[in-house]
């Protein structure tokens, strides 16, 4: 599978063999007359002959081979020196890139090595926990590639077909209220008895009590308006200290009919809070009816302006942009921790089950809390397996290519170097030396585990 | 310290009250509680509740992590209209939406059954040499002597990290240079199989020469005393021996190579192309098609899930391989 | 053998040597049955390398009848009317256009803008920008970005606003309008059909095409078209060639549907399609002043590369449309680089 392949190696094997001694030949080599007890140097060469020979051609023939190449210009013919490895950090979006690939081993490994920790010791405690690990751990049999495209119909924009936007929409607005006509406005021109204003909708004069107002507004979109809504009508007649009027949206459709004037086949505008205003201050209120009709009452003399207020026109939740500029990455490390949190809890989950009860005995005894303990005696004694898993997924993480491909789908907000690397030199940009300097520079970031590695390998066999 | 005993001979199952560590606050509800008089209210309560919160907790996760996979599902079973108009839950309200359609449409489509099989026919041999030639190779390092084996050894090792990336354009050169007749060693299969078997050794070697290296001595020794010969003692003694840490490995292979898309996408053309690059041609338009795309994707991915369920004791085995001392 | 969507592409690699010249037999099937025009297109120094196969017709606007109607609104002609109708659109309440600012599908941006520049510029300072003749910095491309503005900058007229756009792919931007329909007009090709017909939508009552506006003085005529070029020298492979060119081959296609062609000897009765017939008229009407896609004849990693060049320029454009200066410079930055 992806997981150990990446490098970090085993220090033992799960047969139980701890920390193996080389069988060295121990007492002195026994020479009996027939029998060899150590098969001789030129068989062994004939066991290792298919192995060294892959690995020689198609692994380490190529680094030497990526190395000088990367000195080479787009053609190979022309010397380039350092020019391709300084042109990495150039250009906005090689920088993008480089800033991508260093917030994902930033954030990546720690993120899901936590969440790894926190499920392993979660599931200590129930007895379902070989059903949950598989559930949690079952995304990584499947190739990246269809989990790009799982997390594609996931964060489709679009509320009505991704889940993401779906589940954030069906969340705030169980907490907001009905919104009313986004997008909804005045005519525009000049002359018009309405105006912008503030995000709502103002009469351009002014009215007192007794009169009514025509409020015509354009712009609403068909599904917005209620089942309930009925033909617009003219405002009823306003008794003294009383100002009607009509809020509708004025279309005819097939276009025609007067404007600013109810006509046949005009639907009035339901649920619209409309608003006196005075000097800065509201006298009165009232709401539509399903004709768009609307009575104020108990309004004192002088002039008013009429206003239909902004939260009767914001624009509709419509969720996050999940793979805008911004949230493109978050969204992909999203993606790869739902893939690599099972690897995280299985291995951390093994490491918790082996740390000997004693030692957290002996630390309640003394009087640690509960807190206490997992702080200074589970924490340390996780510390190597936290470590590989760390250090495992570091590496990973460089070469991750799959999903930032599938689901960044050419956004170069969304670039990593291991992108960037194909793009160069297979995808388009038909430069090679470029590709190959991006290519050593991860060999060169990865370096560090290579030797880290060596030298567990090391200690383990004193 | 009875509980304590206890969890000491059962390192492997704390489940219940035997479970030792607790998470933050979530305390060992009761356990350990013999002598410890500074556990603390809070944490006695949450004690007591920390049991039914954290499963509550890891239910919902639990589908949470399910959903995604799930969302796929559901999509490849709609009709594209239905999918270009809405999204997939919408099929719980009007279960008629439920159709096989897309399944027949793409099983119909001999490019994605050529591409199953090329999957099949890139995996199987990749998995098989690779279990073939590692286990020769790390014979040789456990248990036969030779100069410089162990420098050799820390070499293989050293390679475990090397990324792909790395040896794509020089190997593209070098297969493109390779060609008898008509046929071509870049885009063919061959040139596939080689480069995931180069890839997977290192891994390979390394496990399975720590594991072959714990096979005690004296069983080798009395097979050689027995006057059997190297290949002899390979055949009856390593492999059968061998077999948990050989299955494993054959298994993370197979999944390794029946996902990859990086190594097809460069190395094999469109008649070579397993699953995984034929779905990335499909990417295109990602919406308008994604009656192709999902049933596409899901069952690229039934077979590795399968595997995946059948074998899923050697595949946390090979995880775990070595990571806990 | 091989077919390249883009003649730069073929440009590039016939210079490189990677392909097989058209034996003499050929040459004169393409002379017969193409303007000079076309062999042009797919030729590289003196010599022919590839026929043109396919051609699509970029200068048209789809939209929807009923919206239209419901809002009382007539195909623009000019770029005014059409300023003019989305407006009117937009108050009877249906968000006028969907736009595929996507970054794989930029290409789209592309083509508003040739269409626009060419109506505008005319075809000699057209074929200039294309070869780099004129820089990107130029007040004629100026002109042309703030026309666009008029459309692009008002967030209200493209479905979604901008978040929705620039994410938004090109069969996408077709299902929005035909399927979801969320919006009464979509730029698209003539190949848009064929994403039409994955709707409910039928091409031809439920979608039309109106002539894409004029901007500026001449009716615009862009063209996109695929070549078929050789790799490899043979008979089997002339043979093939020649038979593309011929007017057999254009019919043969011509009766299945979503399908333009180049070669003036393929009779308008032979497309199946109502759509094309109309189209393929426009087309050979054209003649002379029709040219073809820009972006397509420039340097593939400027004209044809997602998130590079031409396209992420303009899609950058569409999140920023006041900044015309600053467009105009990224655009010469990387047509400088490209042109190399």
């Amino acid at each position: 599978m992806k997981a150990p392949k990446d490098g970090v190696p085993p220090a033992a094997t799960a047969g139980g063999a701890a920390a193996v001694a080389d069988p060295a030949p121990d007492p002195p080599r026994k020479r009996r007359s027939r029998e060899r007890l150590t098969p001789p140097s030129w068989l062994a060469l004939l066991f290792l002959l298919p192995a060294l020979a892959l690995l020689g051609f198609l692994v380490v023939y190529p680094i030497v081979y990526s190395v000088i190449r990367s000195l080479f210009d787009a053609t190979g013919d022309a010397f380039a020196g350092v020019d391709n490895y300084t042109g990495v950090f150039q250009g906005r979006e090689n920088l993008i890139a480089v800033r991508n690939t260093a917030i994902w081993v930033v954030v990546a490994p720690s993120l899901v090595t936590i969440v790894g920790l926190f499920f392993a010791v979660l599931t200590e405690r129930i007895r379902w926990a070989t059903a949950f690990k598989l559930v949690v751990f079952m995304p990584m049999a499947i190739s990246f590639l269809a989990s790009g495209v799982i997390f594609r119909l996931v964060y489709q924009q679009d509320p009505d077909k991704g889940v993401a936007n779906a589940a954030m929409v069906a969340i705030h607005d169980t907490f907001a209220q009905d919104t009313g006509y986004p997008g909804a406005g005045p005519r525009g021109g000049g002359d018009q008895p309405l105006r912008e204003d503030a995000g709502g909708v103002a009469t351009t004069g002014t009215h007192s009590a007794g009169q009514s107002v025509l409020m015509p507004l354009v712009k609403v979109k068909p599904e917005y308006v209620p089942d309930g809504a009925e033909p617009a009508a003219q405002p009823p007649p306003a008794q003294a200290g009383q100002v009607t009027g009509t809020v509708w949206f004025d279309f005819t459709r097939g276009g025609g009919g007067e404007p600013n004037v109810p006509n046949a086949g005009e639907t009035g505008l339901p649920g619209v809070k409309v608003e006196a205003v005075r000097g800065g201050e509201v006298v009165a209120t009232a709401t539509t009816n399903a004709d768009g009709t609307f009575t104020m009452a108990d309004v004192p003399d002088g002039a008013y302006t009429i206003r239909l207020p902004a939260d009767n026109f914001t624009a509709p939740y419509r969720g996050a942009e999940w793979l805008g500029s911004t949230l493109i990455t978050p969204a992909i490390i999203g993606s790869y921790l739902w893939v690599w949190s099972g690897f995280a809890m299985v291995l951390i989950a093994a490491g918790l089950a082996a740390i000997p009860r004693d030692a957290l005995e002996a630390a309640r005894v003394d009087g640690a809390t509960e807190w206490q303990v997992f702080r200074r005696v589970t924490i340390p004694l996780l510390a190597p397996v936290l470590m590989v898993v760390a250090v495992t997924l570091t590496i990973n993480v460089l070469k991750v290519f799959d999903l930032v491909y599938i689901i960044g789908g050419g956004d170069p907000n969304a670039s990593v170097l291991a992108l960037e690397m194909w793009t160069e030199a297979f995808g388009g940009g038909n430069d090679q030396g470029a590709g190959s300097a991006i290519a050593v520079l991860l060999f060169v970031l990865v370096a560090p585990a290579m030797l880290f590695n060596i030298r567990r390998i090391r200690q383990e066999r004193t | 310290m009875s509980t304590g005993e206890k969890a000491a001979k059962n390192p492997d199952r704390p489940d219940g009250p035997a479970g030792g560590t607790a998470a933050g606050g979530a305390a060992a509800g009761g356990n350990g509680a013999a002598g410890s008089p500074r556990r603390g209210v809070a944490a006695r309560v949450v004690g007591r509740i920390g049991g039914g919160a954290a499963q509550s907790v890891l239910v919902l996760i639990a589908l949470f992590w399910l959903v995604p996979t799930f969302g796929l599902l559901v999509a490849s079973l709609r009709s594209n209209e239905d999918n270009a108009a809405s999204g997939w839950w919408n099929v719980f309200t009007e279960p008629t939406q439920l159709t096989l359609e897309s399944y027949s449409a793409l099983l119909d489509k001999p490019d994605f059954v050529d591409s199953f099989w090329n999957t099949v026919l890139i995996t199987v041999p990749a998995t098989l040499l690779v279990v073939a030639i590692a286990s020769l190779a790390a014979y040789a390092f456990a248990w036969m002597e030779f100069p410089g084996r162990d420098w050799l050894f820390l070499l293989v090792v050293a390679l475990l990290v090397v990324p792909v990336q790395v040896a794509l354009i020089p190997v593209a050169k070098l297969y493109g240079n390779i060609q008898f007749g008509g046929w071509q060693m870049f885009g063919s299969v061959t040139g596939v199989v080689l480069f995931h078997v180069a890839f997977g050794l290192p891994f390979a070697i390394f496990l399975l020469r720590n594991f072959f290296a714990a096979i005690p001595r004296d069983l080798l020794e009395a097979a050689r005393m027995d006057g059997g010969s190297e290949w002899t003692i390979f055949r009856r003694v390593i492999f059968p021996l061998g077999g948990p840490a050989i299955a494993s490995l054959g298994i993370f292979q197979f999944l390794w190579v029946w996902n990859d898309l990086l190594v097809a996408l460069v190395f094999a053309d469109t008649e070579a192309q397993p699953m995984t690059k034929w779905l990335q041609s499909q990417m295109r338009q990602f919406t308008g098609n994604i009656d192709i795309l999902a049933p596409g994707a899901f069952l690229s991915l039934i077979v590795p899930l399968a595997v995946f369920f059948a074998f899923q004791r050697y595949f946390v085995q090979g995880v775990l391989a070595g990571s806990v001392k | 053998m091989a077919i390249l969507p883009q003649p730069g592409l073929m440009k590039q690699y016939a210079e490189k040597g990677s392909l097989k010249p058209l034996s003499p037999d050929v040459v004169s099937e393409v002379d017969k049955n193409f303007s000079p025009y076309w062999k042009e297109l797919g030729s590289s120094g003196d010599k022919t390398y590839g026929v043109m196969i396919k051609a699509a017709y970029k200068s048209i606007l789809w939209y929807r009848p009923q919206a239209f109607s419901d809002a009382g609104v007539q195909p623009p002609t000019t770029w005014q009317e059409l300023v003019t109708a989305a407006g009117t659109l937009q108050e009877a309440g249906t968000t006028p256009f969907t736009l595929a600012a996507g970054p794989d599908d930029s290409w789209t941006l592309t083509d508003w803008f040739e269409n626009v520049y060419l109506s505008q510029a005319g075809p000699e300072n057209y074929d200039k920008l294309a070869e780099h003749e004129i820089k990107w910095t130029d007040p004629t491309v100026k002109k042309a970005l703030e026309t666009l503005a008029e459309i692009w900058g008002k967030p209200d007229f493209l479905n979604g606003g901008v978040a929705t756009a620039t994410k938004t792919k090109f069969d996408e931007s077709v299902t929005q309008a035909f399927g979801q329909e969320k919006a009464a007009m979509v730029y698209g090709g003539d190949f848009a059909a064929a994403n039409i017909a994955t709707t409910n939508a039928k091409v031809g009552t439920d979608a039309k095409v109106f002539a894409f506006p004029k901007a500026g003085d001449t009716a615009p005529a862009i063209l996109g078209g695929d070549v078929a070029v050789a790799l490899k020298d043979g008979e089997g492979a002339q043979e093939l060639m020649k038979f593309l060119a011929s007017p057999e081959a254009g019919k043969v296609w011509a009766g299945l549907g979503g399908y333009l062609t180049p070669n003036k000897n393929v009779p308008p009765d032979a497309y199946a399609d109502p759509v094309a017939k109309e189209l393929i008229g426009q087309l050979q009407q054209a003649g002379d002043a029709a040219r073809y896609d820009m972006s397509d004849l420039t340097p593939a990693a400027f004209g044809a590369t997602p998130g590079d060049g031409m396209w992420e320029a303009l899609r950058t454009f569409v999140q920023k449309p006041d900044d015309v200066a600053g467009t105009q410079k990224k655009l010469e930055a990387e047509a400088a680089e490209a042109y190399k």
